[in-house]
């Protein structure tokens, strides 16, 4: 097992529904646990992450602040508009600590999206998404 | 620079001018409606509000509520998780300020514990020689609640823009501690 090095491999963050430009959506997959992206109001909030080519995820690990209800789901269509969910959880909030998810996927997509359907509070961050093949 | 998103949720008894005011925030004084029609669905206004003193923003997402009791209930649903809140009562009615504490709790249902700013706002201030609510009693009441007060008059265009400009700060500094106990969490 490998974890991806994501920017270097091509992916990148293709849409985000917050941005300030101090936290923004880049954050979550530059591989620095001391960056974050943070949401700016109001819920649901969603990101996609694409990669340059169909690829083989395994696993993800998610670190997050006060995210409570996530929808993760994969594009199945060649263009970006039908969606498969993968994974639905319920978050467990923490104080003092981040929130840290792993979820097993088993899948291959060229699009993950990831929705925030509500959160622990008016904000929530995302700090690092790792992923595993 | 950032630009936030707010859930505002506008509530008080019938006719104590809450579309009244908030279509002349949102139209800076070039809307008022001079004939009353009640608002028995919610009304979604937009509106953005320069937090002051920064280059940040707010977008405000005004639910204007029905009053009246028997659209009330459906409108609840439209709520959501409410990000801040704007209380409003008559200054000439002593009946719609008595009922703020009601608004209050069933907003308070709907924000799940969070911390949501709130600020009461006594209307149609140009009714003075009418006025049965004492500015000091509604000031005390607000301050109580932890809410800021405000009185407007919305035909006379006076400060209907001062209560969501409060709001828009309350929200905006919410989003700054959040920020700082995430920072401190990852960098300490």
């Amino acid at each position: 097992m490998k974890t991806k090095d994501l920017r270097s491999s091509g992916t990148y963050v293709s849409l985000a529904t917050s941005c300030d430009k101090n936290y923004p959506p880049e954050h979550i997959i530059d591989g620095n646990g001391e960056t974050f992206w943070m949401s700016t109001g109001m819920f649901p909030q969603a990101f996609t992450i694409s990669f340059p080519s169909p690829t083989e995820i395994a696993d993800i690990s998610l670190q997050s602040y006060n995210v409570k209800g996530l929808k993760i789901e994969k594009c199945i269509s060649e263009e970006v508009g039908t969606f498969e969910t993968l994974a639905e959880r319920e978050l467990e909030h923490t104080e003092e600590l981040l929130q840290a998810l792993k979820i097993s996927l088993n899948t291959s997509t060229t699009l993950l999206r990831f929705t925030i359907t509500s959160g622990y509070d008016h904000f929530v961050s995302v700090n690092e998404v790792h992923m595993s093949s | 620079m950032v630009k936030l998103r707010a859930r505002c949720i506008l509530v008080g008894d019938a006719a104590v001018g809450k579309s009244a005011l908030s279509q002349m925030f949102r139209s800076d004084g070039a809307h008022f409606q001079k004939i009353y029609s009640m608002t028995a669905g919610v009304e979604l206004l937009t509106k953005s509000v320069n937090v002051p003193n920064t280059s940040d923003s707010v977008e405000l997402y005004i639910f204007d509520s029905p009053g009246r009791e028997i659209f009330a209930e459906a409108s609840e649903k439209m709520w959501g998780q409410p990000s801040v809140m704007c209380l409003v009562f008559d200054i000439s009615s002593e009946a719609s300020f008595s009922s703020c504490g009601r608004w209050l709790e069933r907003v308070r249902a709907h924000c799940q514990g969070l911390q949501v700013p709130g600020v009461l706002v006594g209307n149609k201030s140009d009714l003075s020689s009418r006025r049965e609510v004492e500015t000091a009693t509604a000031q005390e009441w607000a301050q109580s609640q932890g809410m800021e007060y405000f009185e407007t008059s919305a035909k006379e265009m006076e400060s209907c823009d001062a209560p969501f400009i409060c709001l828009a700060q309350a929200f905006h500094t919410l989003y700054q501690d959040r920020l700082n106990t995430i920072q401190s969490i990852v960098s300490p």
